[in-house]
């Protein structure tokens, strides 16, 4: 066999070529603790819950200001060894904290055991679970968001929602993810508090107060606590900033090593400064910016956490200055910025319910760092720093942050040659979010063009305006699969036995026509749908009545406007989105044009063949299996299939529109199943794709494993033909495509990237993301773990260590068809 | 008869190919070849007509299927030791295993194709190509034997706007070469030895016809993009002497280019499927060596504008 290519990340983990030049503080911090297992932090559980036992019967928002600012004065504050900034809220190495207002009455099931679960596991200290368990679970039980959805969902929606009387275990047919994250990821405008601070801030909102008529009931009643959570809110988080000053200080005091205690005291300086105060110079940018984003996380748990918005657009004006004035270098911006990745790297997004953290494996979080693109009025946004991003992100063994980079159709060659060259590194960084489908259809949906055009990526794929967007429920997962089943098993699935879950759509054996089967199908992928609409109106309901958010409001124009918390179900002037997954795309289009192609059009099967063989799982089975197998398949831009993929879309987008009338918003499909294709097709049994029972699904939007035969032009294609697009109820595919390192050796490799990454956006598909890695790198590492600690792997809008994710993930990614060169 | 509706055999349509031409392509095999090189990686290629092939590595194996065996009326397929044995030579190509085979262990090399099927398939990845100044290119077998359709396939390609290439041996009549040169935008022609003793050998063909067809194309298409191209196989041109003399033959021009392209045994297992032997299949080319011969390639002396061409 001819020798391997490897990859710049694979040269690094395999054979151990780092280069640590101007990143020695970098690996200091990063190998002190970075490979530990999480650990439990419980003090923000402790001191909100402390709180929040004062407050019963306050405004909402106001109750949670005050837990807020409870949190500020008496949580430890931390400056982390030979960092730069300051600002965690845990303990050392990587840890996650807790948020008992969504599911504390979980804890008491799952918290002893975390050290144990064999995905993404998390160390307790014996004293802390005492404190969970004596102090804040009590005080949660019957109150807890999750509690109150359980006991809310009508019983045919609780049937294909949850498998038990308390709802702890998930049905994975049509799955709730609201009550493991208080709202859809979220990007605060860290614009504003780096320009105007929060005393200004604060000003704002104390004006507003003086003005009101309190006299008038609504005024003294509702916007009255309101305000005072605004401002109370903004003494929090400046009290929290202040103390990293007083704390840097008394360690500089005691510092003996002179660079250190210079360091310390300049931290002091910045913390006395920022996030009170404007920014005068980038390092305070930087500081003032992660003060916000950690206060956010202590604030809430927005899933997949909080993004960082435009970095390289609102950090510039002060890099620029800086290098200008000759006060910073190049280097030394680089350095900040790593020292932010580190810390971000380390506070983990933890999951208590067990069916969230099948969700996200890998310590999932994914923290987007929004590069390049265009600026409110249109013009190409790109400037040094996007490019200094770009570096810091080459070469570095961190999965964080997950750097998001815009494309349009006029991104300069150089930066697209910097992405495809940190595309090429092989760790899955950047990912590509398209500018020309992402405005043209935010703006179609009623956000204003200058805000369109200045969307953040946030989250795994999806976008913000940090000004128009309101918060988003915890979206929720339709196992489409399941409706194929169902229309094979007359409204049951294997997996669930004779429990009937969808509608009885008769004996398929009786079906004469194409048409008569996939009006079954229809029928049982519509009726989910409906469930899936009905469930989503029931969260969003509840949600305001159990979440607050003071920090994200004060910071949002139209929440100080309006004077409503941002959790608030409608705020006017707003865009309000509504998502749903779609979970087996591939698998269920190959299923579909299976079953036209063989029993219908060709008649080689008969619809029992099919339905014996998919019982057997193929066992006796094994020629029906290949026939199956062969016929056509998504992401072979082959349109046979790809028309029933389109329709498959189609009929989730008329759905949509209809549910958006009747809700005033705008619900969409997503293709975004994160690492959720494993476990919902852990219920579903062989499918008539050939797929055995109970593995994975295919993933995102795209194409079965393995199915995808014709290269990485026709897996774009398909995607392309599926997506319909005189339709606008729909936002994110997730596209992965595996490349092997030697299909894009050396510069001319680095040019096909850049061709690809053009066409891509030529077809206005919303997201791409790339892993260059062999095969035979992963699957050693599976073997040896030991030696690949450090492996980054792209799976779903995030990299995460691939030793850190389970073995059936494992094998779906290196079951992921790799593109090699012809 | 209109070029769009002419027919031929192609025995394979790969797309995304970024190693044959300039951009993204998409790589038409025609069959048929007048070469039988030993090391070729292609041997499907060879025979004009389709022609079967077994692949045991898709088979499901006679317990489970078997279904061939009851198909095939030849004896070409039969069992033994409880496994199916292929002989090629009781083979008649009738092709009904084929169509019996579930999973595509029974392969056919070679479908009859239009035309308009096959542009109709390039032209889906026509986006690409605009973004890539890609798009069609002709291999094979040698992408002219078949030189009626091959030529009815470049012109078409033209009217459609379709970048066109063709990889070739060289080995014809000139006017296929010239007729093929006015609709391409790159040639890509293999100059494998000057030494025709050893041509033969190796090849099966004298390298007269292929040597002059190459110097009076470069004469003739001044401003066509050519790039000539040494396989080089071990025991038939690894050394010094028959690199450098191939690069002293090909002109310095600014629109002739020279590369060489190492041997690889990636096409072993499909003599396994044609039941053949390959006589390739432990050779390997020296690493270093390669590295050497390649800088020879590379090292020709500057560049002379106008330079005149000499054979």
């Amino acid at each position: 066999m001819s020798q391997l290519t490897l990859s710049p990340q694979e040269e690094r983990v395999i054979n151990h070529k780092v280069d640590r030049k101007g990143r020695e503080r970098i690996y200091k911090i990063l190998e002190r603790n970075q490979f530990t297992i999480p650990h439990v932090d419980v003090e923000r559980a402790k001191y909100f819950t402390e709180s929040m036992r004062t407050t019963e019967g306050e405004l909402l928002t106001l109750r949670w200001a005050k837990a807020l600012k409870n949190v500020a004065e008496k949580i430890t504050v931390w400056i982390t060894p030979d960092q730069l900034l300051a600002g965690r809220v845990g303990k050392l190495g990587r840890y996650g904290i807790l948020y008992p207002e969504i599911d504390g009455d979980f804890y008491r099931e799952v918290l002893s055991d975390l050290c144990n679960r064999d995905k993404s596991p998390f160390q307790v200290d014996p004293d802390d679970l005492k404190v969970v368990m004596e102090d804040i679970a009590p005080y949660w039980e019957g109150k807890t968001y999750h509690e109150h959805l359980n006991k809310t969902l009508p019983i045919e929606l609780r049937n294909v929602t949850y498998c038990d009387e308390r709802g702890l275990k998930s049905k994975f047919v049509v799955s709730e993810t609201s009550s493991y994250r208080s709202a859809l990821q979220w990007v605060p405008d860290y614009k504003k508090v780096i320009e105007r601070g929060f005393i200004d801030i604060q000003n704002e909102a104390r004006e507003r107060l003086a003005k009101l008529d309190l006299t008038n009931s609504i005024d003294l009643w509702e916007k009255k606590p309101f305000l005072d959570a605004m401002i109370i809110v903004c003494d929090a988080i400046m009290i929290w900033g202040k103390r990293h000053a007083d704390l840097a200080r008394d360690l500089a005091a005691k510092e003996t090593d002179a660079k250190r205690k210079a360091e310390l005291l300049q931290i002091a300086e910045t913390c006395d400064r920022v996030p009170a105060y404007p920014a005068r110079n980038f390092r305070e940018a930087m500081q003032a910016q992660w003060f916000t984003q950690m206060f956010s996380r202590i604030e809430q748990k927005a899933s997949a956490i909080i993004s960082n918005g435009r970095m390289d657009q609102y950090l510039y004006p002060y890099y620029k200055k800086d290098i200008e004035e000759g006060t910073l270098t190049r280097e030394q911006a680089k350095e900040l910025l790593e020292c932010m990745w580190v810390d971000m790297a380390q506070f983990i997004d933890l999951y208590i319910n067990p069916t969230g953290v099948e969700f996200q494996e890998g310590y999932a979080h994914w923290e987007a760092v929004t590069i390049g693109g265009q600026t409110p009025e249109g013009e190409d946004a790109t400037n040094d720093l996007s490019y200094l991003f770009l570096e810091s992100k080459r070469e570095f063994p961190l999965n964080y942050p997950d750097l998001a980079a815009r494309i349009h159709s006029r991104t300069p060659e150089r930066f697209l040659y910097e992405v495809a060259l940190t595309i090429k590194d092989g760790s899955g960084f950047p990912k590509l979010i398209n500018d020309e489908e992402v405005v043209f259809l935010n703006a179609l949906k009623g956000c204003p063009i200058n805000e369109a055009l200045d969307y953040a990526v946030s989250g795994c794929t999806e976008t913000r305006h940090p000004n128009r967007d309101t918060y988003t429920s915890g979206c929720v997962y339709v196992n489409f699969a399941s409706a194929l089943e169902m229309t094979m098993y007359n409204g049951r699935m294997l997996h669930y036995g004779d429990e009937k879950i969808g509608l009885e759509t008769g004996d398929p054996t009786s079906f004469k026509t194409w048409d008569e089967f996939y009006a079954a199908y229809k029928k049982q992928h519509i009726n989910l749908l409906q469930k899936a609409f009905q469930q989503q109106v029931v969260v969003d309901k509840l949600r305001p009545m159990h979440f607050a958010a003071p920090l994200s409001s004060v910071l949002h124009n139209l929440c100080m406007e309006n004077l409503l918390d941002l959790h608030t179900e409608k705020i006017p002037g707003g865009v309000d989105y509504s998502y749903f997954e779609f979970l087996g795309y591939g698998t269920i289009v190959d299923s579909l044009a299976a079953i036209k192609k063989l029993v219908f059009d060709e008649k080689k099967l008969t619809m029992k063949q099919v339905i014996d063989a998919c019982k057997a799982d193929f066992k006796g089975f094994e020629p029906v299996r290949e026939m199956l197998r062969n016929a056509p398949c998504y992401g072979n831009d082959d349109p046979y299939v790809d028309t029933i993929a389109r329709d498959v879309d189609r009929i989730c987008q008329l759905e949509a529109m209809k549910s958006s009338e009747e809700r005033g918003i705008h619900v969409d499909v997503r293709y975004v199943p994160i690492t959720s294709h494993v476990p919902f097709g852990k219920v579903i049994s062989a499918t008539p794709n050939g797929r055995h029972a109970w593995t994975a699904l295919s993933d995102g939007s795209s194409a079965s494993h393995g199915a995808d035969k014709n290269g990485p032009t026709a897996v774009l294609l398909s995607n392309y033909h599926t997506k319909n697009y005189d339709l606008i109820n729909r936002a994110s595919r997730l596209l992965n495509i595996k490349l092997s390192p030697k299909s894009v050796a050396g510069e001319a490799g680095t040019k096909k990237v850049m061709e690809l990454i053009r066409t891509w956006c030529d077809l206005k598909l919303w997201h791409l993301q790339f892993n260059i890695v062999n095969r035979d790198t992963l699957v050693k590492a599976q073997k040896e773990p030991d030696n690949y600690r450090n492996l980054l792997v792209r799976i779903a809008g995030y990299s995460a260590y691939f030793c850190d994710i389970s073995r059936e993930l494992q094998n779906d990614i290196i079951d992921r068809t790799e593109h090699d060169e012809f | 008869m209109n070029d769009e509706a002419m027919k031929g055999i192609v025995f394979n349509i790969q797309k995304f190919s970024v190693h044959d031409g300039d951009g993204i392509r998409t790589l038409v095999f025609l069959k048929g070849c007048p070469l039988r090189c030993k090391w070729c990686s292609n041997p499907e290629s060879q025979e004009a007509k389709p022609q079967h092939a077994y692949n045991p590595a898709r088979c499901l194996t006679a317990e489970l299927c078997g279904r061939c065996l009851e198909a095939c009326k030849t004896g070409a397929l039969t069992l033994v030791n409880g496994m199916i044995a292929f002989d090629g030579r009781k083979c008649e190509n009738c092709f009904a295993c084929n169509r019996a085979c579930p999973s595509g262990a029974q392969q056919v090399y070679g479908e009859e194709m239009s035309v308009k099927d096959i542009l109709d398939r390039v032209e889906r990845d026509g986006v690409f190509y605009n973004r890539s100044s890609g798009g069609m290119t002709l291999s094979g077998g040698e992408a002219l034997f078949q030189h009626d359709f091959a030529l009815a396939l470049l012109r078409a390609a033209k009217n459609r706007h379709i970048g066109t290439t063709i990889e070739t041996c060289g080995f014809y009549k000139y006017e296929f070469l010239e007729e093929a040169c006015r609709n391409l935008d790159r040639l890509i022609i293999d100059i494998k030895s000057l030494n025709n003793e050893k041509h033969k050998a190796f090849t099966g063909v004298d390298n007269t016809i292929i040597l002059e067809n190459f110097k009076r194309v470069v004469a003739e298409f001044p401003d066509l993009k050519i790039q000539a191209r040494t396989p080089v196989i071990p025991g038939f041109n690894d050394t010094e002497e028959d690199i450098r003399a191939i690069r002293d033959f090909v002109p310095q021009r600014a629109n002739v280019e020279y590369e060489l392209l190492p041997f690889h045994r990636m096409g072993g297992p499909k003599y396994g499927y044609l039941c053949r032997r390959y006589e390739y299949a432990d050779k390997e080319l020296d690493k270093n060596l390669l590295k050497r011969l390649k800088a020879i390639a590379a090292d020709v002396p500057a560049f002379k504008p106008g330079g005149t061409i000499e054979a």
